[in-house]
């Protein structure tokens, strides 16, 4: 494969930095080599554009141990995406915070993306401007990584990003910081080593529902037709603070709920809908106990019922004589009487 | 510190009684508390204690401060930064109708207007950068012979069009059934009148015949007229039902021809009265292989019965 490979450059200046052009064909060597070979190989610019590179901005993106493996592939994709970016192990859980700064130092980095998970299922992100602050911690919600299907897009790896931000970012000052943040961090300097010489993707930020929503766009073509990339999620503003992981609050989101409360309440709100389901059902059982007698009674029943005229109450002393029977002893047959008559 | 008597946790009767006390304590002052806690009517659990409405910092000095401390004054070439407002959206443009929501008020709940947004977006930043970054010497297209590495393996764009491809078949098999089904529905009606056709032509061809019968009429051209014209038509139709209905095959056929199809079975083999005595179907050169006067066997081709006679099938029966 190595015969194959086909290498970047010729008329590029700055091909003497990339180290691994050796098949380059110099122009003092390519007589030597037979001409078949030469007429093959297809030379292609280094990387690396020529230019210095003077922006030395360096991203450490690590975590915290206890992710789940979304957050370990958002990670994974964020670091693809910003060749400007260095990794680290693991941060123990009991470790305090600030000795993010101190591992950003030994990294040589100057902006530090930290992934913090807690329970398991809550994420918080912190942007951070190392050693002298700001600081911003998030909640991040709605991961989608790279390796979802319905990301249709591809660009280069290491190409650098075009960042676009919403106006309400300039509207806030606490805003204007996190674009300053945000700009700072995400943007991959100039002539970086790792990085390729095209623009073909975008970061856009928005603000929408009290968050920043994170895209990536590939750019398609010149009349800006766009595919999203991926990786996306959605960040909640929490805190921000002067220091680096830590110091004095500059800005608190008021309309933030941590994900404890809201489960604690989607929970509460769940409990209150049975016991009220219950009551309802203790009450009916009551009523219908209760109910069974007055049935009997009608209350109307004597609505029409007029007074009488009062007679007077005779009541017998005595006995009632015995009655006279009259009966002939000698009762004439049927036919005697008809001819009495 | 406020005692708020509205939520309680538990619906315990202590909690029951707890309420009511709490809600003629809500007015008393704190000596009346002091008593009432005396007495043993306030107890744990039955007063919730509220926190002051938090206050939320927002240091807009600070914020401002620490934002010019940091910032970094940067060429634009380094950041390719932009901030804009989405782009105009095309497909209300392009039906002529006013936007129906503004940037800002986004339901964050619909899904395709918030993508649509950010779309917009991303569109409006490519519109304008695309005119900088050139003027920056910044190319956005890789040539054609240009090969990196990407962020998506080529197994996952391969896994990616896999999926589209399906997708649009999913679609284009549905989108073929519902005309199937449209179809099915006119087909209908044209079978119809069809058959409606047919019957006129019938009833007509019926009449003209009548009349010529009737001597109302001396031509005869009704016939010629029929004859051309359903000629084509039935032409047609014979091939339709060729082609629809398929008749039995050859074999079947001959089977039927040989054995009958359909009818009455019985007594299909009895003898009638002009069958009872006819032989001319009888071959003696056939039966027995008894050929006739000066005809060898086996040289009489392939006609010739193999069965042998009932008494020899009988011996051979027997013997085995």
């Amino acid at each position: 494969m190595s015969a194959f490979k086909r290498k970047r450059g010729g008329q590029a200046p700055g091909n003497k930095k990339a180290k691994k052009a050796k098949f380059v064909a110099d122009t003092s060597e390519a007589p030597k080599e037979n001409e078949q070979e030469k007429t093959h190989e297809i030379t292609v610019p280094a990387p690396v554009s020529q230019g210095k590179w003077k922006n030395k901005e360096r991203v450490l993106i690590f975590s915290s141990r206890g992710i789940n493996y979304r957050t370990r592939h958002m990670m994974q994709d964020l670091r693809t995406m910003m060749p400007h970016s260095k990794s680290d192990t693991k941060m123990d859980r009991k470790d305090k915070l600030f000795v993010v700064n101190e591992v950003c130092e030994i990294k040589n980095c100057n902006k530090c993306i930290f992934f913090e998970a807690k329970k398991k299922q809550d994420l918080y992100m912190w942007i951070a401007n190392s050693p002298h602050g700001p600081s911003a911690k998030f909640l991040v919600q709605n991961i989608h990584t790279l390796a979802e299907l319905k990301m249709t897009g591809n660009c280069l790896k290491g190409s650098r990003p075009l960042l676009s931000f919403d106006p309400k970012f300039d509207s806030e000052p606490h805003f204007a910081v996190l674009k300053e943040l945000f700009t700072q961090t995400f943007s991959t300097p100039r002539y970086h080593p790792k990085s390729q010489p095209f623009v073909d993707h975008v970061f856009t930020f928005t603000i929408n529902d009290d968050r920043i929503w994170f895209r990536n766009y590939q750019i398609m073509e010149e009349d800006a037709a766009l595919v999203e990339i991926g990786p996306r999620f959605v960040l909640n503003l929490i805190k921000v603070f002067q220091g680096s992981f830590g110091g004095p609050t500059l800005f608190e989101n008021p309309n933030f709920t941590s994900p404890n409360m809201h489960r604690r309440q989607i929970r509460l709100a769940a409990a209150a809908r049975v016991r009220e389901k219950q009551m309802v059902k203790e009450l009916q059982k009551l009523k219908r106990a209760g109910t069974k007698e007055d049935v009997t009674i009608d209350v109307t029943a004597d609505v029409f019922l007029t007074p009488a005229d009062e007679t007077p109450v005779l009541i017998q002393t005595e006995a009632p004589e015995p009655k006279v029977v009259k009966k002939s002893k000698h009762k004439a047959f049927k036919r005697q009487r008809m001819a009495r008559k | 510190m406020i005692i708020d008597s509205s939520t309680m946790e538990s619906e315990d009767e202590e909690s029951l009684l707890g309420q009511e006390s709490e809600d003629e304590n809500s007015e008393l002052s704190d000596s009346e508390l002091q008593e009432a806690f005396a007495k043993g009517w306030l107890k744990p659990g039955m007063n919730v204690l509220v926190d002051q409405a938090k206050k939320h910092v927002n240091n807009v000095e600070g914020l401002k401060q620490c934002l010019a401390g940091f910032c970094k004054d940067l060429p634009w070439a380094e950041r390719l930064d932009m901030t804009n407002l989405p782009a105009e959206d095309v497909i209300y443009k392009a039906e002529g109708k006013k936007p129906a929501v503004k940037s800002g008020d986004v339901n964050p709940d619909d899904d395709f207007q918030r993508e649509m947004l950010f779309y917009r977006q991303a569109q409006a930043t490519v519109l304008d950068a695309l005119p900088l970054l050139s003027k920056h010497g910044i190319p956005t297209k890789r040539p054609d012979d240009y090969f990196a590495e990407m962020a998506k393996s080529d197994q996952q764009m391969q896994k990616i069009r896999k999926k589209l491809i399906s997708k649009q078949l999913i679609l284009e098999k549905s989108e073929k059934a519902k005309k199937l089904r449209e179809q099915r529905k006119f087909g209908k009606k044209v079978q119809v009148e069809v058959i409606q056709k047919r019957h006129k032509e019938k009833r007509d061809m019926m009449t003209a015949v009548k009349k010529f019968q009737k001597g109302m009429t001396d031509k005869l051209d009704f016939l010629d007229g029929d004859q051309k014209k359903p000629k084509e038509p039935s032409q047609a139709q014979n091939k339709v039902a060729k082609d629809n209905k398929k008749g039995p095959n050859a074999k079947r056929k001959y089977k039927d021809q040989r054995f009958g199809f359909g009818g009455k079975k019985k007594g299909k083999k009895w003898n009638t009265k002009e069958s009872h005595n006819d032989v001319s179907g009888f071959r003696a050169k056939v039966a027995n292989a008894k050929g006739a006067k000066g005809a060898k066997k086996g040289a009489k081709g392939g006609k010739q019965n193999k069965r042998p006679g009932k008494s020899v099938r009988k011996q051979t029966k027997s013997r085995s």
